[in-house]
């Protein structure tokens, strides 16, 4: 390999068939008269621009088209040498940080001399070392190009915004419970938005029989196991569901919280005195009209109950995973979008509840294609504000645009799975710890189940893994109509 | 036993080898190796990507017979095969050039083109090797010494003359070979010239009519003119395909002419190329073969295709170019020394090069 050209900080590097390199390898450009060297990351791979390479190619079809058949005596052998000139390809890099001794910085500043310069593969281990990749609490994610193992550290999760992203099943929820599994297993408390019932298994292996996650694996189902008594909600969280998921206006808002701290002060806080109530209190038609239409709507929801026994606290399970790690499971799935809402502030309500009173130290919330039930306003505040609490979210969606940009530009870790459109590249490509050429370059081209890890996770070197595959019900595949038929 | 050449037609060419002399050959790639391999103590060279095309015409004046032979084209199967050759300086060393050659036979047989392309070869010539190496493919080529002037060989014409002399090479094989076709030149029919002697171009010329073929040869340029014009400037009312006879056209000893010239315009258009001819032919014959050509092989702007081809396919590229040095460098471990251009360094982009001036 030859240094060509230097803009900015990319690098083109000329490579010759004899060498094998792949976008998304690591290279090492080692100028020893400078003791410093660069490590670039191939973004691109394209033909060398050789002159003459139009008319070589022209005219061996000169006949409308069609090879034209000879023989081409080579005493010499130089058809290898042309070949070679022809197949040689110009490799197009990134810088990604300056070597020098045994420091690392991230500066590209300096011009490695063309003529001396030496440049070589840089295997994926040796690179995790020099960039210190993984820790004291590793997470094992899968393997790179070259077989080894991609092993990031718990705790760079930790505190930290990430997104899981890519087109349909190229394998996100699978990566997102192989971390939410390993982070139960360090004892962390992670809560689910199970959209599609995808989690509901993690405590079975494949074979069907428990394994070491099945206590750690709290299910909780709306109207069904999870029922929340009136008298334990905080007005607050109340509030927050009629106001941002049932719309209730700013006034009768205001003529609730009367209502609600009547009942509160006779302790008479039940679905049935609440309509009661509101059927008898003093106030304009309109605004009861208003109330009774968000009462109706909390008791149809069936998350609400005045019974104690079939139910099972959030905060049980809250504190059950506190103790020794835990996921507790939110299964929206069969859950109508209003009803989806509801749930989805009384848990974040809750959990800024304990967080805030420091009944719980942190949380880390897995919530996947978050749109369909988080209000605009709770990206904001589970990004910024809720971060502070101590809740930390993993975003996980096949449509990047449906996260805003500022989300985006705050976060930490990216795993970006395989997309081919350009839309979705574009909307990815704006977030602020990755580069647009890496995202767009490397991330049309992924295979299924591979990943491109951006960010802290893997120090800002950015590396395609192989997902590995896990031993547990995962559940997360499309149902299909023709399976049988096979 | 009698040396039996056959035409054999096989689905991959209809050449044979095994009955082919393949003297020059052999000699051009041991002088290949020989000459590299004691380039390499001299271990620089320069590169310099300039061709230096054949051609060499007499301004002359000549009668032409301003009545066109129209031509219809004939479609009885004929083989069509042409010959081509082609020389590149591809860089210089500290003692002498490196030089490449490279020639291709074309032909044209059931409406498929195929080819044979010999090298590129490629010879380190210096100041004190150039006769030898001269010398020594002559003698390859042919048992009787060619009257040439080689002692006074120009550094320039070396790469021109050893093409010619390859070129020659495969002149000769294919009138040997081909039965019954029509074997068409680039250039004229000028013989007695220091690389094309009388003998060795009517040796050729005879092996041809002995085995039925007829050479058409074809000059891409021409300095004769008529009344001060260019002869392929002539235009006449006559709808193409049509020839006309050069009559008076004479050459100054030794040179002499082999062919009879006419200036053939074979499509419309503003392409009309110079015709050579064999003189030994009947005249029937050599419209005849014009128009057996017309029939068998595509003409665009006038030009027979089959030579077309054969001139691409000997045509050096970029791309060759710099593998013939990455060889030469890989294998003989020649080090590439850009020297600078003296014209373009004082001139800046007033230098156009060494040869403008």
């Amino acid at each position: 390999m030859k240094l060509y050209k230097k803009e900015g900080n990319i690098l083109q590097i000329l490579s010759f068939p004899n060498e094998t390199v792949e976008k998304g390898d690591y290279l090492l450009i080692e100028d020893s008269d400078l003791g410093k060297a660069l490590i670039a990351q191939v973004i691109d791979v394209q033909f060398a621009s050789i002159p003459g390479i139009l008319e070589e190619l022209l005219r061996s079809l000169p006949d409308g088209g069609e090879l034209i058949q000879g023989e081409d005596i080579d005493p010499l052998e130089i058809a290898p040498h042309i070949t070679y000139i022809q197949d040689a390809s110009l490799l197009v890099c990134k810088i990604r940080a300056t070597v020098e001794g045994e420091s690392l910085s991230p500066s590209s500043s300096w011009l490695p001399s063309r003529s001396r310069s030496t440049i070589k593969k840089l295997p994926i281990p040796t690179l995790l070392k020099l960039v210190k990749v993984g820790g004291k609490l590793p997470i094992n994610i899968g393997g790179t190009k070259d077989s080894s193992l991609l092993t990031i550290d718990a705790s760079d999760l930790d505190g930290k915004l990430n997104i899981i992203t890519g087109k349909k099943e190229t394998g996100k929820s699978h990566l997102s419970k192989l971390l939410m599994l390993n982070l139960v297993g360090y004892k962390a408390t992670v809560v689910v938005f199970d959209l599609n019932g995808e989690y509901l298994s993690l405590g079975m292996t494949l074979d069907g029989k428990r394994n070491a996650y099945h206590d750690k694996i709290h299910v909780l189902t709306p109207a069904q196991n999870f029922r929340v008594p009136l008298k334990h909600v905080n007005l607050q969280v109340l509030l927050g569901i009629l106001i941002h998921a049932l719309h209730l206006p700013g006034t009768s808002a205001r003529e609730f919280r009367r209502i609600w701290q009547s009942l509160k002060d006779r302790d008479m806080l039940n679905l049935h005195e609440l309509g009661e109530a509101i059927r008898n209190w003093h106030c304009n038609q309109h605004v009861r009209d208003a109330l009774f239409s968000r009462y109706h709507a909390l008791v149809n929801s069936g998350f609400f109950t005045d019974e104690n026994a079939s139910t099972m606290l959030l905060e049980e399970c809250l504190f059950k995973a506190k103790e020794h790690g835990g996921a507790i499971i939110i299964n929206l799935r069969n859950t109508s979008s209003i009803d989806r809402q509801i749930v989805v502030e009384y848990v974040l309500g809750k959990l800024v509840e304990l967080l805030t009173s420091w009944k719980l130290k942190a949380v880390f919330l897995f919530a996947e294609e978050a749109h369909l039930y988080l209000r605009e306003t709770y990206w904001d505040d589970i990004v910024t504000r809720m971060r502070h609490f101590g809740i930390f979210a993993t975003f996980i969606t096949n449509q990047p645009d449906t996260i805003r940009e500022n989300i985006y530009r705050q976060a930490d870790n990216i795993f970006l799975f395989n997309f081919t459109n350009e839309h979705d590249l574009e909307a990815v490509s704006r977030a602020a710890r990755v580069d647009a050429e890496t995202v767009k370059s490397i991330a049309r081209e992924l295979p299924p189940h591979h990943c491109l890890v951006l960010g802290k996770v893997v120090k800002d070197f950015p590396m395609v893994v192989k997902v590995k595959a896990l031993d547990v019900k995962t559940m997360g595949e499309t149902r299909l109509f023709f399976k049988e038929v096979d | 036993m009698i040396e039996q050449y056959t035409i054999t037609t096989t689905p991959k060419y209809n050449f044979p080898h095994p009955t082919t002399d393949a003297t020059l050959p052999q000699r051009l790639i041991e002088l290949s190796l020989h000459s590299l391999k004691t380039a390499v103590n001299n271990n620089h060279f320069q590169l310099n990507q300039q061709t230096i095309q054949q051609l060499f015409n007499n301004s002359q004046s000549l009668n032409i017979k301003l009545t066109p032979i129209p031509l219809n084209p004939r479609y009885d199967t004929t083989v069509v095969a042409a010959v081509d050759t082609s020389s590149m300086k591809i860089g210089e060393t500290a003692t002498g050039t490196l030089i490449a050659l490279r020639g291709a036979t074309v032909w044209k047989q059931k409406g498929n083109y195929r080819y044979i392309r010999f090298g590129p070869f490629i010879l380190h010539v210096t100041e004190e090797n150039k006769t030898e190496v001269y010398n020594a493919l002559q003698k390859a080529y042919s048992k009787t010494q060619l009257e040439s002037q080689h002692q006074s060989l120009q550094n320039f014409q070396i790469p021109t003359r050893l093409a010619n002399l390859l070129e020659r090479w495969l002149q000769t094989t294919l009138s040997k070979t081909l039965t019954g076709g029509i074997i068409l030149f680039d250039g004229s029919l000028t013989a007695g010239t220091p690389d094309t002697p009388t003998s060795l171009m009517k040796e050729i010329l005879n092996n041809a009519r002995m085995r039925g073929n007829i050479v058409l040869s074809f000059s891409k340029m021409t300095t004769l003119r008529v009344n001060g014009l260019l002869i392929t400037d002539l235009s006449l009312e006559q709808k193409p395909p049509y020839i006309l006879e050069a009559e008076g056209l004479k050459t100054k000893p030794p040179t002499v002419l082999l062919g009879e010239v006419y200036i053939a315009k074979l499509t419309s258009g503003n392409y009309a190329f110079r015709l050579d001819i064999d003189k030994e032919i009947p005249t029937e014959q050599r419209i005849e073969a014009v128009e057996r050509l017309l029939g068998n092989d595509i003409l665009t702007q006038g030009y027979p295709e089959t030579l077309r081809l054969a001139h691409i396919l000997c045509t050096f590229t970029a791309n060759e170019v710099i593998a013939m040095q990455h060889f030469a460098t890989h294998n003989y471990g020649l080090k590439i020394v850009n020297r600078p251009n003296m014209h373009k360094l004082l001139f800046g982009s007033f230098g156009k090069g060494e040869n403008t001036s």
